[in-house]
């Protein structure tokens, strides 16, 4: 695999903004979370992939979207978890999980646990199968250092089932025991917050992604640089690695070229590559060098990624996108 | 004195001829003047304010001419002179001095941009053509055609260019500035109260602007083609011709290039447009707005254009036009003096637009040396000019005479020797400052509460224009020991007259209750001069 | 340009019970302070929450959630029964019976200058007219001619689409108090090196000299030099109106931390002095990436501060002569763009209007389900100013002649929207 083989080979447009997506390799199919509430399968083997609806659907935009065995677990503004059976293509249970938009869900490295976050800014652990509540814990400001709403926008757990990690929009990220709950440290990454006390008096920003490396010994913080005009979404993507352990930036890479938000991280299975992806009005899928921080390859599209799924041999990805589903490839 | 003044005024239906002039065109043109604003009088049976004396003349006439206050030494040089001519000789003086030159320089700079940007090119192009005396029908042909009658020179660009985005404003400003009609109530439908400006004079004029642009060098240009349409009040569609002001027309040219030729045409003006390195476009043989000027400066319509001018230099000295409003010269606004107005815009007309003569022929006119009061227990009409108007000073009028105002006297006559051209200019930078926070006078101007705050509280009132050092007036004050004198001196420093009896007991009391803080004292009563009305108007 | 007011209703009054009317120039009221503005007296004044950059009608006021343009956020019920606004705005939501909702701008232009422009003139802009703003007309229909407190204040912190506001026409004894970078107006405080019983005399001393000067000039711009002056010392003595730490703690918690919240807790201590308008500008709205964040942040300031600030002049007493009014210079469009943000807008939008004269808890007006048009109460800027008017009880149609033109108060052809009214 070479990452400059990275290239987009199929595109499929509709009306609507998908946010989140996962796969399954082993079936050609898609699941996607929409602005319309809804959750799609989608059938890749299909010579044009249709979109097939899920019974039951979210009170506002699906945010966010894991698979655990047979079920899919999703997130959305409207404060709920939901669980959906994959192949009845329905809805099992629903769970009122935040106070405040859930922005984001991953599952635990065993994939016994689910793990949510949301604007209350809350981290909160659920039991994958029976959906009850495991944990909830936070690190995190409701307010700003200017007294505005804060948002907690990312996080992620390590392969080696130890660690969680949450970020927000202040660029604050803190480091859990995975097991106990506890805090066992804290990154600060404050150029991915814009406060703008002059011209606008707003902000633009924070911490949109958190990856650990496969060997859970490093964490990667993806979000935005500093944003002149924060009208617009006119930053350079901004990536950042840390040492899990030591807590100190190993990366600090700004992309001038592709601008805007970097909305997830996936590292190769070998951990040479951190793959990024993202964008401003447009999307982006932009490939660095895990050790050096050198960009390796990166490439455009119409439409805002929002989120990208990898298939097992990583020779695919797959982006939910503005009004659109790419397929990417590094074969 | 006073004596003589009063005779005059007795007189003033059969204006007194003027002694002596240099030139007798224009001392007859002064006594026609008069005599046209006589008549009117006359016909009123209207008894006019008296005229004022040397002491106000010289204090009204250097404002006006000099844009500035008289210092203490051409006040004292004004009064002490036994000349039967030294009027005309002190208006020529001013006439002739750098000071005019600038004052002029502004008063054309608020006329044609009406300071909506501080330009400094723009400014000084101007203070060039006022040094020259450039005539008005060429600073019209200048800057409404820069590109052919200042082809290298950016500057008269500034005109249009402020307003070459906005066809409105470029069609409507003109029409204000040069020709003294504000016609855009007719854009919408004809005008519903003056029958002379229909929608078609509106877009008419709209049609002699629709094709200029500016390219990114910040020069102008013509298009080839472009017409005007517009809809009237019954939703009909019309093409505007080439209309003028007056209702003659310009016929439209066919467009000099067509199909492809035009395409490349086009392309290489939206390049000029956007990249300042792109080549000139080609200029059509056919220009509209060139037209415009050939049209206002022909033989048919020129009278047109000259009233507009002489109708605003009247204004500029009586605070009113014989037209008033100035933008509202049409039929159902006659002049309070139509021959008056005719024989001014003749004058002009034949001394090639010669507007420092009338300037000076108008501040010679006894018209122009009303008081300000009158003791006729029936209010005057404004349109008689029985009696003069307090005019508010201009902002650089008032800061220029802060800054003699608060200067040492002594000092400031050591300086308008020689090289008074040089210190002017230093002068009017100096006044820069102040001069861009104050507002400029419109008609039914009203001074703003902040300049009552800034000048009442303002911390470089205090420590630059009321600083105790010797190059400023406390510094001179300071230095009399006699309250009387102090008193004196301030009043004519500050106010360019003697103060009266009751006003030199006042203010001395006032110092007296101060011994203690001398200086502060001082300072007070400078402020208070020059916060007084008196100080803020010519009157 | 001579300004005359003419009030075609009051003139056919006196027509029909003989008394002569004059033509009263706007200035002729200097010299005539007895014949100062009834509506003066009954204290009425306006503070205008200036939403600068563009606020989405879909995030605030006309929220459609589940349509394609709906955004994620939900709609929520208020104290009114059967209206709904954004879940953004919680605490509007508890306090709406005091508010009009008006969802039916159509003000067509959609460029931040000349939308300012209109929403500060009420009318389309024309070159050799200097229109007014809105709150210079209020000024000049609502203050005192000598009052001793400023009549137009103007707050605009934020630099981004900051500018002058201007009197126009009315001349410049109408122009607005500005403060920009500072919460206090500038020259309002007496220097150090004068003593206050000096800066009186001084005072004194002047007057002295200038009645002197002004004795049988009848001149209206002498006239205004003095009001000027006269003024001086009452603004100064006005000074602890803009001073927010003379409020009690428990109010300034009230009103929150923010600087807008701040600001609006400023405007209440103006109005109560009897301060006819008050603009109190919060920028910048224009959310054309992340218009969810932008707004979840901004709606925050904007809920916390316009309900805090509504519920205190409720208490005082003051809501009822004080009209507050939520407006910016257009809204944003329906569609989603790429960036997650929302663009320029001006054929379908909100504004609101509270208190004096208003018919709270009710909804003019009418977009359609995904709110790209009006559907029903089209109303346009000079509508709004004329609904304005009416509420304080300003006749909407009365005359400025400017030379040989009449320019009515509000738009020609504008009418109040009398639902709103109350």
């Amino acid at each position: 695999m070479n990452a400059k083989n990275l290239k987009r080979i199929d595109e499929w447009t509709s009306q609507d903004i998908l946010f989140c997506i996962a796969q399954d390799c082993v079936n050609s199919r898609l699941w996607v979370g929409s602005s319309d509430f809804k959750i799609y399968e989608v059938d890749l083997s299909k010579e044009k992939p249709t979109r097939i609806e899920f019974q039951g659907q979210h009170q506002s935009y699906v945010t966010g979207m894991v698979r655990v065995g047979q079920m899919l677990v999703t997130s959305s503004y409207d404060r709920h978890l939901q669980w959906w059976d994959i192949v009845e293509r329905k809805l099992i249970r629903t769970v009122r999980a935040h106070e405040g938009w859930i922005r984001r869900v991953i599952e635990s490295a065993d994939s016994k646990q689910v793990i949510s976050i949301g604007d209350d800014m809350q981290c909160k652990v659920w039991d994958a199968e029976s959906g009850s509540a495991v944990a909830s814990f936070s690190d995190h400001q409701s307010l700003t250092p200017h007294h505005f709403p804060s948002m907690l926008y990312a996080v992620a757990a390590s392969a080696d089932g130890k660690w969680i990690a949450t970020g927000d929009k202040v660029g604050h990220v803190a480091l859990w025991d995975a097991h106990r709950f506890e805090k066992v440290g804290e990154l600060e990454t404050p150029v991915m917050y814009t406060w703008d006390a002059k011209a606008r008096m707003h902000s633009i920003g924070g911490i949109r992604s958190l990856a650990f490396s496969p060997d859970s010994e490093r964490l990667a913080v993806g979000g935005t640089g500093k944003i002149g005009n924060i009208d617009h979404l006119e930053g350079p993507a901004r990536l950042e690695v840390f040492n899990r352990a030591s807590g100190q930036r190993e990366l600090e890479l700004e992309d001038k070229n592709k601008k805007g938000l970097i909305e997830q991280i996936v590292w190769s299975p070998d951990q040479q590559w951190i793959v990024t992806a993202g964008g401003d009005n447009n999307g982006f899928i932009t490939i660095y060098d895990a050790k050096s921080g050198e960009l390796q390859h990166q490439e455009g599209q119409n439409g805002h990624i929002h989120g990208i799924a990898c298939d097992e041999t990583f020779a695919n990805i797959f982006a939910a996108s503005h009004e659109r589903i790419s397929r990417w490839t590094l074969a | 004195m006073r004596f003589a003044i009063f005779a005059l005024a007795l007189f003033v239906t059969f204006p007194m001829p003027h002694s002596v002039f240099a030139d007798q065109g224009l001392s007859d043109f002064v006594v026609r003047i008069d005599g046209h604003i006589a008549a009117r009088l006359n016909k009123e049976g209207v008894t006019p304010a008296i005229l004022i004396g040397d002491t106000e003349f010289i204090r009204r006439v250097t404002l006006d001419l000099a844009g500035r206050i008289p210092t203490v030494a051409e006040l004292d040089d004004y009064l002490q002179s036994t000349s039967v001519n030294r009027k005309q000789q002190l208006v020529q003086r001013l006439i002739d001095s750098p000071d005019f030159v600038f004052q002029q320089r502004d008063q054309l700079d608020i006329l044609l941009l009406q300071r909506d940007e501080y330009n400094d090119p723009w400014r000084e192009y101007l203070l060039e053509a006022a040094r020259e005396n450039r005539p008005w029908d060429k600073l019209f042909r200048e800057t409404m055609l820069p590109e052919e009658f200042a082809a290298a020179d950016k500057r008269p660009v500034a005109f249009l260019k402020r307003r070459t985005n906005d066809l409105d404003a470029m069609t409507n400003d003109s029409s204000v500035v040069w020709f003294g009609v504000n016609i855009s109530c007719a854009k919408c439908h004809d005008h519903p109260l003056v029958d002379d400006w229909k929608q078609a004079h509106y877009y008419g004029m709209a049609a002699f602007f629709k094709r200029t642009f500016q390219t990114r060098k910040g020069f102008l240009g013509e298009r080839f083609d472009g017409l005007t349409k517009y809809t009237d009040i019954g939703g009909k569609e019309h093409e505007a011709d080439l209309m003028f002001l007056t209702g003659q027309r310009v016929d439209l040219q066919p467009v000099e290039a067509e199909g492809e030729a035009l395409k490349k045409i086009q392309e290489q003006i939206k390049k000029a447009e956007q990249d300042d390195k792109a080549d000139d476009p080609p200029r059509p043989a056919f220009r509209p707005r060139a037209k415009l000027v050939e049209t206002a400066l022909g033989e048919t319509e020129k009278r047109y254009f000259a009233r507009n001018i002489a109708n605003r230099l009247w204004a500029r000295f009586f605070g009113r036009g014989l037209v008033h409003p100035l933008d509202q010269m049409h039929s159902h606004n006659p002049s309070s003096h139509p021959e008056l107005l005719d024989d001014l815009t003749t004058e002009l007309g034949q001394s090639g637009y010669d507007l420092r003569r009338m300037i000076q022929a108008i501040v010679l006119t006894d018209s122009y040396a009303r008081s300000v009061r009158h003791d006729a227990t029936s209010s005057m009409a404004p349109e008689w000019f029985a009696v003069a108007m307090p005019r508010a000073l201009t902002p650089r009028q008032l800061s220029l005479s802060l800054r003699i105002a608060g200067a040492n006297p002594t000092q400031l006559k050591g300086a308008m020797g020689e090289d008074w051209a040089t210190k002017r200019e230093q002068l009017e930078r100096q006044a820069d400052g102040v001069a861009r926070q104050l507002a400029i006078p419109d008609e039914d101007f009203q001074v703003p509460v902040t300049e009552a705050l800034w000048f009442s509280n303002n911390q470089s009132i205090e420590t630059d224009l009321l600083s105790g050092s010797g190059d400023r007036i406390i510094g001179f004050l300071k230095e009399k020991k006699d309250d009387q004198q102090v008193v004196q001196a301030a009043t004519r420093t500050v106010l360019s007259r003697e103060p009266t009896e009751e006003e030199q007991q006042a203010i001395a009391d006032y110092l007296a209750s101060r011994s203690d803080r001398r200086e502060s004292a001082l300072k007070q009563v400078v402020w208070a001069l020059m916060s007084s009305p008196e100080f803020r108007f010519n009157h | 340009m001579r300004i005359q007011s003419l009030n075609r209703r009051s003139l056919l009054k006196a027509a029909a019970t003989g008394v002569v009317a004059s033509n009263m120039s706007a200035l002729d009221v200097l010299s005539q302070p007895a014949l100062a503005n009834e509506l003066a007296r009954e204290g009425k004044s306006v503070i205008l929450l200036w939403l600068a950059g563009g606020a989405s009608q879909l995030e605030t006021w006309d929220p459609k959630p589940g349509r394609r343009t709906g955004g994620p956020y939900a709609k929520i019920k208020t104290k009114v029964p059967g209206i709904e606004i954004s879940e953004l705005l919680p605490k509007m939501a508890n306090q709406l019976d005091e508010t009009a909702i008006i969802r039916s701008l159509n003000t067509k232009i959609a460029d931040h200058g000349q939308a300012y422009t209109l929403m500060d003139i009420g009318r389309i802009p024309e070159p050799g007219v200097h229109f007014p703003h809105l709150g210079s007309i209020i000024a000049h229909e609502l203050g005192q001619i000598d009052s001793q407190v400023p009549d137009f204040v103007y707050m605009y912190t934020q630099t981004e689409g900051r500018r002058q506001d201007s009197a126009g026409y009315l001349g410049a004894r109408y122009n607005p108090m500005f403060l920009t970078d500072k919460m206090m107006p500038d020259d309002l405080h007496r220097l150090d090196a004068i003593s206050d019983v000096d800066h009186h005399d001084r005072s004194a001393l002047r007057d002295f000299m200038a009645k002197r000067f002004i004795r049988d000039l009848n001149n209206p711009s002498i006239g205004s030099h003095e009001n000027a002056y006269s003024r001086v010392q009452g603004l100064m003595a006005s000074d602890y109106l803009f001073d927010i730490g003379r409020e009690p703690q428990a109010m300034r918690d009230h009103y929150g931390p923010t600087q807008f919240g701040q600001q609006c807790l400023a405007a209440r201590r103006l109005v109560e002095a009897g301060v006819p308008f008050v603009k109190v500008a919060r920028a910048w709205w224009d959310s054309h990436g992340q218009n969810f964040e932008t707004h979840r942040e901004l709606c925050a300031d904007l809920d916390h501060c316009m309900s805090a600030l509504l519920e205190d002049l409720k208490q005082r007493g003051l809501l009822s002569k004080t009209l507050v009014i939520t407006l910016g210079e257009f809204g944003r469009t329906p569609q989603i763009n790429g960036s997650l943000g929302r663009d320029h807008f001006a054929s379908a939008w909100s504004c609101t209007l509270s208190g004096c004269g208003i018919r709270g808890g009710t909804v003019y007006g009418k977009t359609d389900d995904d709110g790209h048009t009006v559907v029903d109460g089209e109303m346009k800027a000079g509508d709004l100013f004329a609904t304005i008017f009416a509420a304080l009880g300003i006749e909407h149609d009365k005359e400025h002649m400017l030379g040989s033109r009449p320019i009515p108060l509000s738009d020609f052809g504008s009418k109040p929207c009398r639902e709103v009214l109350a």
